[in-house]
């Protein structure tokens, strides 16, 4: 790790102005819990942080209402995975959260830095590795042939295998959700959540739509009549405090047994925030059985590819899918209002 | 046994109160005066040699104090001897690279910071060679391991009675590449004052440390003290010395100036030993009422280039049953690779894998329970050897734990116990353990307020014994706990062996009692001397002590504070040694130089000593993604005397927790093409967390066995993951019907 | 590089002068002689290093000692002096032998307190759950859910 300027930043205007003064490597730190630990092993290298807590002042509310649900960016991953209205209303936001790292890395971790989480691919995470486009573009992939049981089958590359670790943000991808953006010059956007983050392509160091010094302020996750009934199912080797193999966030509107809308998001298989929306066009109009699970599941995998240790994880993929449909088809739940 | 009221009596351990405080000092924690920062450069190639460095960039670094390299300090220091195998690994003497992550520098700075800012900024060219993983990689070596520290065995003709059994099962099974990872890194501050050398390092030898570090730098060993009075989880990974040592001493030496190591989780990866991958075929002949005729097994180990190191586990597995015809074999396949090392049961975890796997096909295939296969062929004779057991209580063991585990509602037919989505499957297996002891000498003192110190250069890596040592001084003393105050891990102390083995309660219990043997002596001696006391004229060896009185035979007593005055005008001490049946005379000398010395389980004249265990295990796997959960285990054990129950429940369950996570977790992976490790962290080389682990039931089936040493005392640190790998494949295969034989189990073998 | 930093750590107040790479486990250990939290990974994966910073359990390693200033930060050897009293956390890990080593401990301790304090500490599952984030290579983790469990109702009021 080389010395870096610290500043705190005491509201989003003067995070803004700090990392603008000091141009392209600088960083916001909000947690920390992603970004001290690349510093640590040489990946990330920033010459200054902008420390964004105090920005919790103003960035930092969590707020349901008939438009949906409101997140600030600086909320801590353990707040809005224990907000009572979080877990009545969108209990798959809920549960992503809940199901992911520790308490600890909860309690410190934000929603605006957990979506941005960089891949556990250990040749990614390890410098002594020559080969990786993500890392140092035109590298090559040591991935591609090497150890991958954990890599990406979804939105893959020739140029870069890397999986998408994080479980939130497909929940968000799932939901439709909006994320806020602060531009350097002040300005406001509102993009698709699912628009955030960029296949790897020939590009795998681009991994978002971010522009230079632009700030996540907050997300907005639609109301609609399929939050409800929505889980989130995470299949790991371990049964806590470990990533995903593979992972489905899945939100059903079911009137009388036939799904209206179903919105299906997948973790651990992908290089991004993954929403299908060719397993969503399988199950609209039908009665959710074993069948349509199944074809839902296999539509979700169509474009899968693997690379050797990681050829499970179609099959792991969807099953995991059909398990979580079949099991939000029938959990209990009070209906939206 | 022990006539000891304490023997056998739950106590709170007596460093509890600093460990549960945060004043438990481990050798990092250790205050030394303005230290400098070491941080460790280590190669990126598995096999080549170092051109050159580029240290432009690492020296401009503000705060930079001194690299080490092979080019200015190579001639400095010799390899460590490793405690097996002969010949390791260079690190600094030499440009050569011989694994992944070997040290090839060392930068020391100002601060953490700087140094590890530096290390980074060091450039090496390399000229890098084909390098080869492991099994199967193109350039790896195999040879026969050739009879010497480990045995082959040859009864009958397996080969013959395999061909003619009615019964057979012929399997190949595998075991992966695993890691201690102890929680505590691999640190090391080195001090120098006036030429001597202090080293604060987490060890489970520090003689060893000490006599190995003496021989590297040339040194006398009475100039060089160790201090590891805490370790922060060892599982063998802190027996050997590591080259790190040495270099962190000359460092310091360089600078006049204490330096401290705090290496990287992945570096403790490379800078240390591991577990290595092993194969396996076995093939089972029987009858078909199940009395086995035939027993082969063959093992395949990897290990480095130089080193010999293998751990041969059918030393254990060619005698847990009754055969006529046995046959055993392994083999070592040399690769680029760091040196392996001792790794909780080295050779019975991955050995007794495959032949408590192989048993229970065997059972299937007989349509026989597989307890009533193993009760069939249990045996109270070495059937390797012909010897007797000292004792042997396996059977017992199974009955007390299928009890306990409701093992009779088990249904045989695979795949036909399920709860809901999940399916359901019950396995057992054996577990054994060589019981080994070492010598070992203690220093107790008797002080006239009636309160005894012990000294001994022990070590408490988590398994008790602090208390262990305490606990037998009172019990011998007459003493309560809280009058033994304990002094260990110093080679100030006198000398104990290495902790491992599953040998240092048995070895410092013996050495211990003998000193506290030596004050009653003393105390009845001049108690029967003296003209004034109760005990005057009576036979010296009819005096005991006991609650605080020294007693003679008909209800005499006197205060042991008294009886001390008429033994000596101030403190009573009293050294002594203890020397083991079945180890060389020389043997406490040989400690004393930090070689190891220890009798072994199977290697004594008169018989064979081993503790035995029968471990049971549930497993849930889910019936569409095909996860893996353990909620429930019982392991019930005989392992002789049982020091303190409190503190051996905890290493029996800690054993059967590691063997949940070698059985469905743990595997370093390793590049094939590069030879390097990839997760070398603790987010993926997974253990076991909390809720991994649930029901954990642990019965001591009571056990005495006079001869294996007089306080009956076998281990308990290891023969508590040794059947767990089996149990649970066997659990496996009874939930699904898929038999594995490649561990770790996980979701992609089920689906 | 230096910076000047103001830690207020177990109630006292502590002025030093740190490189701002230094992380809170690292001015803790090495320069405040509170060397209870441990460092078993330096990347977040473990749990040894945690601390509670205005009563919320975190992780020392990954909180930077320069942005720790202005909270309340609590080590395990704030729980206890060194005479005092045990608390009822601690006296439960020694009772029930919550631990073998006793390298992961103070970690454990402090986790464990927020976890109670938390509210997630009502059945073994949640605690097994709430706990997971603080790995013990001896595996003590029965012993852990017990330790929990026999200090929660002694923890009211504290």
């Amino acid at each position: 790790m080389r010395p870096f300027a610290y500043e705190q930043a005491g509201d989003s205007s003067a995070a803004l102005r700090m990392t603008a003064n000091r141009g392209a490597s600088a960083q916001y730190l909000a947690g920390g819990t992603n970004l001290l630990d690349l510093m640590k092993i040489g990946v990330a290298k920033p010459v200054a942080l902008v420390d964004i807590g105090p920005l919790r002042a103003d960035h930092a509310s969590i707020s349901v209402d008939a438009d949906g649900l409101h997140l600030g960016a600086l909320v801590r991953m353990a707040e809005a995975a224990e907000h009572p209205d979080v877990l009545r209303d969108y209990p798959v936001i809920a549960q992503s959260l809940q199901l992911a790292a520790s308490q600890q890395l909860r309690n410190m971790a934000t929603l605006g830095g957990n979506v941005l989480q960089r891949t556990r691919c250990n040749y990614f995470r390890d410098p002594s590795w020559h080969a990786c486009n993500k890392r140092d573009p035109g590298t090559g992939c040591a991935a591609m042939d090497g150890v991958n049981r954990r890599l990406a089958v979804l939105g893959t590359s020739a140029h870069c295998i890397a999986h998408y670790p994080g479980d939130f943000a497909n929940a968000l991808a799932a939901l439709g959700a909006e994320v806020t953006l602060l531009s350097p010059e002040g300005t406001t956007r509102r993009i698709l959540f699912e628009e955030l983050h960029r296949l790897p392509g020939d590009t795998p160091h681009q991994e978002t739509n971010l522009h230079p010094g632009e700030l996540i302020l907050g997300f907005h996750v639609p109301a609609g009549p399929w939050t409800r009934r929505s889980l989130y199912l995470k299949i790991r080797d371990r049964e806590s405090y470990d990533f995903a193999q593979a992972s489905a966030a899945v939100a059903l509107a079911v009137v009388d047994g036939t799904i209206q809308q179903a919105r299906i998001g997948l973790g651990g298989v992908a290089t991004k925030p993954w929403r299908s929306h060719a397993a969503e066009a399988v199950l609209q109009g039908q009665r959710l059985d074993e069948a349509l699970a199944h074809a839902a599941a296999e539509a979700a995998f169509r474009d899968a590819v693997t690379h050797g240790e990681n050829a499970f994880k179609p099959e792991l993929g969807r099953r995991t899918l059909m398990r979580a449909l079949l099991q939000a088809a029938t959990m209990e739940i009070q209906p939206n209002a | 046994m022990p006539d000891g009221k304490l023997f056998g009596q739950p106590a709170i351990r007596i460093d509890g109160r600093a460990k549960v405080t945060g004043r438990a000092r481990y050798p990092s924690d250790e205050v030394v005066a303005n230290p400098a920062w070491a941080f460790l450069v280590t190669s990126a190639i598995a096999r080549g040699r170092i051109r050159g460095f580029d240290l432009q960039e690492a020296r401009a670094v503000p705060g930079l104090l001194d690299i080490l390299t092979h080019d200015n300090v190579g001639g400095e220091a010799e390899k460590p001897q490793p405690m097996s195998g002969g010949s390791t690994t260079p690190t600094l003497e030499s440009d050569q690279i011989c694994h992944d992550g070997q040290i090839i520098g060392i930068v020391v700075a100002e601060s953490f910071e700087a140094a590890r800012e530096a290390a980074h900024k060091v450039r090496v060219d390399y000229e890098v060679q084909q390098a080869s993983a492991s099994f199967d990689s193109p350039g790896a070596e195999e040879e026969v391991r050739e009879a010497g520290e480990h045995k082959d065995y040859q009864v009958g003709d397996a080969e013959a009675a395999f061909a003619a059994a009615e019964v057979t099962i012929d399997a190949r099974y595998g075991t992966p590449t695993q890691h201690h990872n102890a929680i505590e890194l691999f640190t090391t501050t080195c001090e120098w004052r006036d030429g001597k050398l202090t080293v604060y390092e987490p060890s489970q030898f520090v003689y060893g440390l000490r006599g190995s570090l003496a021989k590297q730098l040339r040194m006398e060993p009475g100039d060089i003290h160790v201090v590891s009075r805490f370790v922060g989880g060892a599982f063998g990974s802190k027996g050997g010395i590591t080259a790190r040592t040495a270099w962190i001493a000359i460092a310091a030496r360089r600078l006049n100036r204490p330096v401290k190591l705090v290496p990287t989780r992945d570096q403790g990866f490379t800078i240390a030993t591991y577990r290595a991958e092993t194969r396996h075929h076995i093939q089972l002949g029987a009858t078909p009422d199940g009395k086995l005729t035939s027993f082969r097994h063959e093992g395949w180990e990897v290990t480095s280039r130089p080193s010999q190191y293998n751990v041969s586990g059918t030393e254990t597995t060619a005698r847990i049953y009754a055969c006529p015809n046995i046959l055993t074999k392994v083999n070592l396949v040399h690769a680029d690779r760091n040196t392996p090392g001792f790794m909780r049961a080295p050779p019975d975890t991955p050995y007794m894998f495959p032949l408590e796997s192989a048993m229970d096909e065997l059972a299937a295939a007989l349509n026989m329970d597989p307890i009533e296969l193993r009760r069939i062929n249990d045996t109270q004779t070495d059937p390797a050897t012909g010897k007797p057991y000292s004792s042997r209580c396996l059977m017992r063991c199974y009955d007390e734990g299928a009890a306990r585990f409701g093992w009779q509602r088990r249904d045989a037919r695979p795949g036909t116990m399920r709860d809901g989505e999940w399916l359901v499957g019950w396995g057992c297996a054996t577990a054994a353990y060589p019981a080994n002891i070492g010598p070992a000498a203690a220093r107790v003192t008797l002080s006239p307020e009636g309160r005894a110190r012990v000294q001994i250069a022990a070590h408490d890596i988590g398994t008790g014994a602090y208390t262990v040592v305490a606990i037998t001084a009172a019990d011998r003393l007459g003493l309560e706990l809280g009058q033994v105050v304990v002094e260990m891990g110093d080679t100030d102390l006198p000398a104990a062996g290495l902790a491992a083995g599953s040998s240092h309660t048995a070895g410092i219990s013996h050495a211990v009692a003998k000193a506290c043997e030596g004050i009653r002596a003393r105390l009845a001696e001049a108690a029967v001397l003296s003209n004034d006391g109760p005990m005057a004229g009576l036979d010296p060896a009819s005096l005991v002590l006991s609650a605080g009185m020294l007693r003679g035979p008909a209800g005499q007593s006197e205060e042991i504070q008294k009886a001390l005055g008429r033994a000596a005008s101030g403190v009573l001490e009293v050294y002594a040694e203890n020397l083991p049946k079945g180890v060389p005379p020389d043997a406490m000398g040989k400690i004393y130089q930090g070689q190891m010395a220890m009798s072994r389980g199977h290697g004594r004249e008169d018989a064979i000593t081993y503790a035995f265990g029968a471990q049971f295990v549930e497993v849930r796997v889910h019936a569409r993604t095909r996860e893996v959960r353990v909620p429930r285990a019982v392991g019930a054990f005989a392992s002789g005397t049982i020091v303190n129950p409190l503190t051996a429940h905890s290493q029996y369950m800690g054993g059967m927790i590691w063997g949940i996570g070698a059985a469905l977790h743990e595997a370093t992976e390793i590049d094939p093409r590069e030879a390097r490790y990839v997760n070398d962290n603790i987010a993926e080389y997974l253990i076991p967390v909390n809720s991994d682990v649930r029901s954990i039931e642990v019965i001591m089936v009571p056990e005495e066995d006079s001869q294996v040493n007089p306080l009956g005392i076998k281990g308990i640190g290891e023969v508590g993951i040794v059947g767990m790998n089996a149990a649970i494949a066997n659990a496996v295969w009874h939930a699904t019907g898929r038999r594995v034989r490649e561990l770790p189990i996980r979701m992609e073998h089920l689906l | 590089m230096a910076t000047d930093i103001m830690l207020t750590v177990n109630g006292g107040q502590h002025r030093l002068a740190v490189d701002v790479r230094t992380t809170l486990l690292d001015a803790l250990r090495e320069r405040l002689d509170l060397t209870g939290s441990k460092k078993g990974c330096d990347l977040g994966q473990c749990g040894a290093c945690t601390v509670l910073m205005d009563g919320r359990r975190v992780l020392s390693c990954l909180t930077l000692a320069v942005a720790a200033q202005g909270a309340e930060v609590t080590t395990i050897e704030g729980l206890a002096g060194e005479h005092d009293p045990l608390h009822p956390m601690q006296q439960a890990f020694l009772e029930q032998d919550a631990y073998q080593c006793g390298y992961c401990t103070p970690g454990q301790i402090i986790s464990a307190i927020a976890c109670v304090k938390e509210g997630h500490a009502n059945s073994a599952d949640e605690i097994r759950e709430y706990m997971s984030g603080n790995l013990c290579r001896c595996a003590a983790y029965p012993k852990i859910v017990a330790a929990v469990q026999q200090a929660k109702p002694l923890m009211k009021g504290r």
